[in-house]
């Protein structure tokens, strides 16, 4: 053998070393060195692009607080605020109306704020944006809270401080850390954006991108300062002192509340999206209708905005007569009854509102109320409320606010006497300074409710919180009990996804939760308790 | 198989004694012989030797380490000669030989590298009564081929064929019979015909053709050693029969090979599996690989339907634009062991194509041409009784109406003949030291739907030349491939002809809609004459599609290969070949203004536009060796080498509404808005779908063997996967181990068994994820708006991992004629890339991770036997059969994932992959039934509310496509200058869905819902609301309950068996002499011509996308077509 290799023209030893050379350098890491390179796609974009045209993020952004509205707000929140209700009769009548609820909508309440918000702005964060772009950061934290408040207060406990930590096992907060994380959050953006407007007055690095505010700032300062009020005012029960401090610093904080209908913050249609309610009254051939509720208080105060918010019944021009909650639809036509003012109003590319200066005032009365430092008066806070809106609807209040006689209407069903109900409430519109603090509440929040239509989702709230305005109860109650019809459902059952994905968390979640997964229980800041 | 001659080394083994004292003076002379060649010049062919009294196969061994000639020898001829002497110095291989052979009673030839030993023809003297006999031999084109071994059966009394393929042999008497035998061709036995000449015709083997056979990398083995199955089919059987795609005409010859052509019509994709589906996500169709070089087999950017709505078309695969005729054969490696040695690519198989080459000698010119043409193989049956339905002018027009008499056939006025019409010629010549291949081929069809057209050109240059004394050899080839597809058309439920031409009303004419398919609106832009069209996007005048929707697709391929390989020595070479594949593709399908608003929101009118280039590069570095252990009975050799393969796509795709109406350019292509996230009311602009991936390898095989009965082969490779940058696993090592045992040279066998062989083989195989996955980029929407990436970076997702076993045995019986091959295997496809869906908190829309285990066990079989064998006719027959079984063990249930959907577009069909299940089974809405096997009903029965079975709420198991067994018979029958051949195959078991059956029945005008009406209804063992038993259910509620897209489609599944006469060709062969022809062959070809056996309302086996999913469904295919041809074979 050893021989016969010496047999080997030297020529070819010398070519065999050649070779190994070659085989052994194919083998070092440095050939591999373009794989990154390589496996980047070129027609992607680097962090440092992507927060260049993040403004450009921020419609979606935006218009992912009502995604999947019908299904993820006007099904449940809408309805259970005394706004809506529908004459279709979605999956045989076993549906939310009827407190039957439905995963299958209720889960896009929860899950598409965190994919189509939350995981976005991580994303926004994950490019470096905190440090290299703070006023893009502040606009994106102040979505998220907007987005997400709507997630905590339909649920509870949610994933927030720990959202995106882990693949499998996410911890859910506990509804006061929540919160607490909301308003780390808002005083976050409230700093990045006062630095930044004093360091560059007028300039934006959103622009046009941003489908509610077009870029300035100065609004958004706004609109954090009005958040923070509303988030405080909401765990008012629940944790009175932190309500207050953060109240306070709202009320006092540079810059100032959403005053005037000019600071409302509503998402202007872009991109071919649709006014939702538009889309679930007209496009999707009448599934949303009036509830009974919201016409007897119209009806019965005569008020003006009567006209702006709903069309009248097909059958009688002059009845604005909704639909009761949970009403068997089956009964007769009742896509006949009032409907939501879509062909003026809400039409197809007019803005959706998430947050209106009428509903500052509100807030300040019964911040007032409640003796907060800054609030002002009382009255004041409540008729510049109400004038607010009428303002924002463009039409005049006219003695409105003098009206100390007028009540709600009593509900009469023409299809279906069973539903008929005398009316709930005695409160009346004039301001009484010498009425109880509940009546007081009952008065202010019964405005605010009719204020801030068409937002049920921040109603409910308040109906939860307040027990205000009075609502009718659902007909039909097929929760199986675990709703009381008199109390009324208080929240949704979390996701079956969660349970699937996440299950370990929303287990435990459900220990914080203080009671069953159901539409029975109570959230942290629904303090089953007095007003005062 | 069909072996004369094998390559012994030693199969007597002498007395110990003797060995030793052998070996003793062997080593001696070797050891001086060594020593002398450090001075002596080395010339490879020159020999140094000096032995004495030694066994002719010693010297054959030690003359074959010298000069690298193979030697080819029947033992038992070799243990009649005598004892060998000599000492020579430098001495040409040939006078050594010569001097060998002297006063023995064997002689030799050399043929290329090879010397083969046979017997001295006429060594015995002839006797008084000795008649002459003579004759030719020629090959089954009509070839002499010279030097043929034509023996006395029975004797040693033999001769063998002149250049011109003539012999003349004395026989003792006019009795007997005569053995005609040569390599690579079945030994043919006649009885002497003392009067006349005699013609023998010998039939070439294919798998004997190369006693090497050629395995992965190009590499040559002996195929005794090889520890895997193998099977190669020739180009004869390739060309026998002419197809669009060159792998439909594998079809049924390959066992365990299941070709699934795609109902896409001249020029479409097939769909080739080897031993069942693997991969959930990734490829799972094997690696075609041309003379040793792995190339490309993509289609166009816009690819094929991703579901059951259809929308794309298909222009084609990359294996479908080669010539046929170029092929020299083809061989399938159906393990993942085959393929160890490619690596990633090739966990799903190789097909291993050897193209033709120039030869030396006179030069040969082939021209060939056929035509065919094809019909469609079968046609919906539809009711003659009953029109269309009263009072409806939008949406779905139907035919539940009043009784009619009659109704036209509407399908004649659409469908055409397709025809198919191939030339192609090519030269081959060439000198000792340089030869030259030159081909073209020109392949033009017409499909059976108007406007559908191919047309293919085929360049092809191939140059090999052997320089410096044969040890340098260059090959160098360029292949030019130009194809355009006119207008392939549109599978699925919208903008496709067929279903509104299907569904058409029953006895209503549809010649006004054919003449008149377009008229103009108020301002004169030409919109559709249809029956209807608002309200119903499944409704388009099928001649404004085929008119106003046109497609095409061109294609542009360049392939060139080169190679040089430098011969060191006798057991030492080194191999360096690359190759560039590069593929341009451009599509356009016009959408005119009076198209389906799907296409065409603005009415403006729309188009589609893509442009590809795809390219890959690829160079390896090969040594191969040889260890010279001359006294040894060990061998060993095997090689060591890298590679790289670095693949590229480039190109951009538009879409969209046009500014100016029916106005085609780009440019006027309408501009989305930023911004949007839902609802668009423009249509997206453009997207660039680019990627780079590179693999490099390093990789080695050693092969032992021991007395040339026993093989052991090893083999590992290293991949670095650029598509696994960012993790921690881009390197991977893969194993692979086999063994081989000739049991016919290892024992004592019973002489019937002529050759046996055992097998087994264990190979394990990586294979890399798509790029891209493991680095998450924002990316660009519509307009410039950012849009979020919110998968996950997997950094720790691995490579997929192939575990592969198998065991086989080859044996043949009776002197070959009877052979019988069989192979079980096992394949569990690990770490396959899942998608995952993590709970919305975690801010993971989707991740990947490693999981599942799909697994793959069945046998193969091939059993051939030559029936009849005379000297005017002969009978080959040979099976094929395999039987698969899949399961899928698990997808992901650490994570809770059962299911992984290959199709779930919510047409009532889904494709999944279900733990416990196999790969596509098949989910559907199902009636329900109560607990006695009642069909659950609800309604009132009465006319306002009729009895309307009811649909699951959940979509069930309904069946599984992939055949359970599969049979190919394949025959061939040589009668003087004519020869038939057919091919029948099968394929059992499995369940098909038929969507376009639910439309038809819901539409009434397929014909049970003619036959349901004419019984009264439905006939159904039924059971009510209130429990009462019900039989009969109004037709019209019944199958528009459980018809169309979203009915209950679980009762439009059929038996997937289908057993059909594959292909015929009929052809006679003329011998022309003395003239510029050598010969002339004309044959009667036919494809897909009987159905055996075949109960759904469609081909089985034709199916709607040649990707994972959408398999065995029939959405509006394009029926399968029965061809028929003539095809003319013409050498000069």
């Amino acid at each position: 053998m050893k021989k016969h290799l010496k047999s080997i023209p030297g020529q070819g030893q010398n070519n065999l070393v050649y070779i190994f050379i070659i085989l052994a350098s194919l083998a070092l890491p440095g050939c591999t060195k373009n794989f990154e390179k390589f496996n980047t796609n070129p027609t992607a974009l680097s962090s440092a692009q992507s927060i260049a045209i993040a403004a450009t993020a921020f419609g979606p952004l935006e218009q992912a607080i009502y995604s999947n509205y019908q299904i993820a707000q006007n099904l449940s929140a809408d309805a259970y605020a005394g706004y809506m209700m529908s004459p279709t009769n979605f999956l045989g009548g076993q549906n939310n109306l009827k407190y039957d609820l439905v995963d299958t909508y209720n889960q896009h309440g929860f899950n598409d704020q965190y994919t189509l918000v939350m995981a976005p702005v991580s994303k926004i964060a994950k490019a470096g944006a905190r440090t290299a772009a703070p006023d893009i950061w502040a606009v994106a934290l102040l979505i998220q809270v907007e987005a997400m408040d709507r997630v905590t207060d339909r649920f509870g406990p949610i994933p927030y401080s720990k959202a995106g930590t882990s693949l499998t096992n996410i911890p859910y907060d506990n509804q006061q850390t929540v919160y607490q994380t909301f308003f780390k959050q808002i005083d976050t953006a409230v700093s990045n954006l006062q630095t930044y407007i004093a360091a560059n007055p007028g300039k934006s690095s959103i622009g046009t991108g941003d489908l509610i505010y077009g870029g300035d700032y100065t609004k958004w300062l706004k609109f954090a300062n009005s958040l923070r009020l509303r988030l405080a005012m909401r765990i008012v029960k629940a944790d009175p002192a932190t309500a207050q401090l953060q109240g306070e610093k709202a009320l006092s904080a540079p810059g100032g509340l959403l005053a005037i209908p000019s600071d409302d913050a509503a998402i202007a249609q872009s991109g071919g999206r649709s006014n939702d309610l538009w889309v679930v009254t007209i496009d999707y051939n009448g599934d949303n209708h009036l509830n009974a509720a919201l016409g007897t208080y119209l009806t019965g105060y005569k008020d003006p905005r009567t006209s702006i918010y709903c069309v009248p019944m097909t059958t009688n021009a002059q009845a604005y007569t909704g639909i009761r909650l949970g009403a068997d639809v089956t009964k007769g036509n009742y896509y006949s009854f009032a409907t939501y003012n879509c062909i003026t109003t809400f039409t197809q590319t007019s803005s959706q509102l998430i947050m209106t200066a009428a509903e500052m005032w509100f807030l300040k009365a019964e911040a007032a109320l409640r003796g907060w430092a800054g609030a002002g008066v009382t009255q004041t806070d409540y008729e510049t409320g109400i004038t607010t809106s009428m303002q924002q609807w463009g039409v005049s209040a006219g003695n409105y606010l003098s009206d100390a006689t007028s009540t709600e209407a009593a509900y009469t069903d023409p299809l279906n006497s069973a539903n008929n109900s005398p009316a709930l409430s005695t409160i009346t519109i004039k301001w009484d300074p010498t009425a109880t603090n509940e009546q007081q509440l009952e008065r202010i929040i019964t405005q605010k409710w009719l204020a801030i239509f068409p937002d049920g989702q921040e109603a409910w709230a308040d109906f939860r919180r307040t027990g205000y305005p009075k609502l009718f109860t659902v007909a039909d109650n097929l929760s199986g009990g675990t709703i009381d019809t008199q109390i009324q459902i208080r929240r949704l059952a979390y996701p079956i996804t969660e349970y699937n994905t996440n299950n370990a968390a929303v287990k435990s979640a459900v220990q914080v939760l203080g009671g069953p997964d159901n539409g029975g229980t109570r959230l942290w800041w629904d303090v089953n308790k007095a007003n005062f | 198989m069909y072996k004369l001659y094998t390559v012994f080394i030693c199969r007597h083994i002498p007395r110990i004694q003797n060995k030793l004292l052998l070996i003793m003076k062997l080593t001696l002379v070797l050891l001086i012989s060594g020593m002398l060649h450090v001075s002596a010049s080395t010339s490879a062919q020159n020999i140094n030797l000096s032995v004495k009294d030694v066994s002719l196969k010693k010297v054959f061994k030690e003359l074959r380490l010298q000069s690298g000639y193979n030697f080819l020898y029947n033992s038992k001829m070799l243990s009649e000669t005598s004892p060998v002497s000599m000492s020579v110095k430098n001495m040409p291989i040939n006078e050594v030989l010569d001097k060998c052979f002297s006063d023995q009673p064997v002689t030799y030839v050399i043929d290329n590298n090879t010397v083969i030993v046979k017997r001295k023809p006429s060594a015995v003297a002839s006797t008084v009564q000795d008649v002459t006999v003579s004759g030719t031999v020629k090959d089954e084109k009509g070839n002499p081929i010279p030097g043929v071994s034509v023996r006395l059966k029975g004797t040693v009394t033999g001769t063998q064929t002149d250049v011109s393929g003539n012999f003349r042999l004395s026989v003792p008497d006019g009795n007997g019979t005569l053995v005609f035998s040569f390599i690579g061709y079945a030994t043919q036995e006649a009885p002497i015909i003392s009067t006349g000449s005699m013609n023998i015709v010998l039939k070439e083997q294919a798998a004997t053709l190369n006693e090497v056979v050629v395995t992965a990398l190009g590499v040559k083995r002996s195929e005794q050693s090889l520890t895997y199955a193998t099977q190669q089919v020739s180009s004869e059987a390739i060309n026998q029969v002419k197809t669009d795609n060159l792998m439909n005409a594998l079809s049924g010859k390959v066992a365990g090979l299941t070709i699934t052509p795609s109902a896409s019509g001249v020029g479409g994709s097939s769909k080739v599996i080897l031993r069942g589906s693997r991969s959930a996500n990734g490829n799972n169709q094997p690696l075609y690989v041309i003379d040793g070089i792995p190339i490309l087999n993509s289609g166009n950017a816009n690819g094929q339907p991703g579901g059951t709505f259809g929308g794309s078309t298909d222009s084609g695969d990359g294996i479908s634009n080669l010539n046929p005729e170029d092929i020299e054969n083809i061989s399938v490696l159906e393990g993942a062991s085959a393929a160890a040695l490619y690596g990633s690519l090739a966990q799903n198989g190789v097909i291993l194509i050897t193209t033709k080459k120039g030869k030396a000698g006179k030069a040969v010119i082939n021209y060939t041409s056929s035509f065919s043409v094809d019909h469609t193989a079968y046609r919906p049956q539809f009711q003659n009784q009953y029109g269309q339905s009263p009072g409806v002018i939008s949406g779905d027009v139907t035919s539940w109406g009043a009784p009619i008499s009659g109704a036209q056939d509407n399908l004649k006025d659409f469908f055409q003949n397709g025809t198919n019409w191939t030339n192609a010629i090519n030269i081959a010549a060439g000198s000792e030291n340089a030869q030259t291949y030159f081909s073209y081929a020109n392949t033009h069809a017409t499909g059976i739907e108007p406007g559908n057209k191919l047309n293919r050109n085929n360049f092809n240059l191939r140059e090999t030349a052997n320089l410096l004394n044969n040890k340098l050899t260059v090959d160098g080839s360029v292949n030019y491939i130009n194809q355009i597809i006119d207008n392939s058309p549109q599978l699925g439920i919208y903008s496709n002809p067929l279903i509104s031409l299907y569904s058409f009303p029953r006895g209503v004419n549809i010649l006004p809609y054919k003449n008149q398919y377009e008229f103009p609106d108020s301002v004169g832009a030409a919109r559709q004459n249809w029956i209807t069209h608002t309200g119903d996007d499944h409704q388009d005048n099928p001649w404004w599609i085929i008119n106003r929707e046109p497609n095409t697709a061109q294609r542009n391929r360049l392939l060139m290969s080169g190679s040089v390989k430098y011969q060191f020595n006798s057991w030492l070479y080194l191999q360096v070949r690359g190759n560039v594949d590069r593929i341009t593709d451009d599509f356009e399908q016009d959408f005119y203004s009076g198209s389906n608003s799907l296409y065409n929101s603005n009415e403006t009118g729309a188009m589609k536009l893509s442009n590809q280039t795809l390219t890959q590069k690829y160079g390896d570095l090969i040594l191969n060796f040889n260890v010279p252990l001359q006294h040894s009975d060990f061998k060993i050799n095997g090689l060591l080498g890298g590679s790289i393969t670095d693949q590229e796509t480039q190109g951009l795709t538009l879409g969209g509404n046009l500014a100016t109406p029916d106005f085609f350019t780009p440019a006027n292509i309408v501009v989305a808005q930023p911004g949007t996230n839902s609802r668009p009311i423009t249509s997206n602009t453009s997207a660039i779908s680019p990627s780079h991936s590179q693999l490099q390898a390093l990789f080695g095989d050693l092969d032992f063997s021991y007395n040339n009965w026993a093989y052991l082969t090893v083999t590992g490779r290293n991949d670095w996967s650029s598509n696994l940058s960012f993790t921690n696993n881009y390197s991977y090592f893969y194993p692979s181990a086999g063994l081989s045992v000739i049991l016919t040279q290892a024992l004592k066998l019973p002489q019937e068994i002529s050759y046996a062989k055992v097998r087994a083989t264990f190979a394990q195989v990586g294979n890399t994820i798509p790029p891209y996955l493991t680095n998450i980029q924002n990316t660009q929407g519509g307009g410039g708006s950012l849009v979020f990436n919110t998968a996950a970076a997997p950094n720790t997702l691995k490579p997929e991992k192939t575990n592969s076993f198998e065991l086989g045995t080859d044996l043949r019986f009776f002197n070959n004629r009877f052979n019988f091959s069989f192979t079980y295997y096992k394949t569990n496809t690990l770490n396959q890339y899942v998608p995952v869906n993590y709970s919305a908190s975690s801010l993971v829309s989707t991740g990947y991770v490693n999981a599942g285990n799909v697994e793959n066990n069945g046998f193969e079989f091939i059993l051939g036997y030559d029936v009849f064998q005379s000297h005017d006719f002969t009978w080959n027959t040979s099976f094929n059969g395999a039987m698969n079984k899949n399961k899928i063990i698990d997808v992901d249930s650490k994570d809770n994932i059962n299911t992984f959907y290959l199709t779930n577009d919510g047409n009532g069909y889904q494709s999944e992959l279900v733990k416990g299940g196999s790969y596509g089974d098949i989910y559907a809405p199902t009636l329900v039934y109560n607990a006695k096997g009642q069909v659950m009903l609800s309604g009132a029965g009465t006319a306002a509310s009729p009895y309307t079975p009811e649909k699951s709420s959940t979509y069930n198991y309904v069946g599984n496509p992939n055949p359970k067994f599969q049979l190919g018979w394949s025959n061939t029958f040589n009668y003087k200058q004519l020869s038939l051949n057919f091919l029948v195959d099968g394929k059992f078991g499995g369940q098909v869905m038929s969507i376009t059956q639910a439309f038809l029945d819901e539409a009434g005008v397929s014909e049970v819902t003619g036959e349901a009406r004419e019984q009264g209804g439905v006939k159904v063992n039924g059971v009510n609301s209130l429990g009462q038993p019900v039989s009969t259910v109004n037709a019209q509620t019944w199958y528009q309950t459980i018809g169309q897209r979203g009915g209950i489609t679980g009762e439009y599944m059929y038996s997937a068996t289908v057993v059909r006469l594959r292909e015929a060709a009929l052809g006679y062969t003329w011998l022309v002499s003395n003239s510029a022809f050598k010969s002339i062959k004309l044959s009667l070809t036919g494809r897909n011509l009987i159905y055996f056996y075949k109960k759904a309302p469609f081909d089985p086996e034709v199916t709607m996308s040649t990707g994972n999913g959408l398999s065995g469904v029939d959405v509006f295919n394009q029926p399968a077509t029965r061809d028929v041809g003539l095809d003319l074979n013409v050498s000069f």
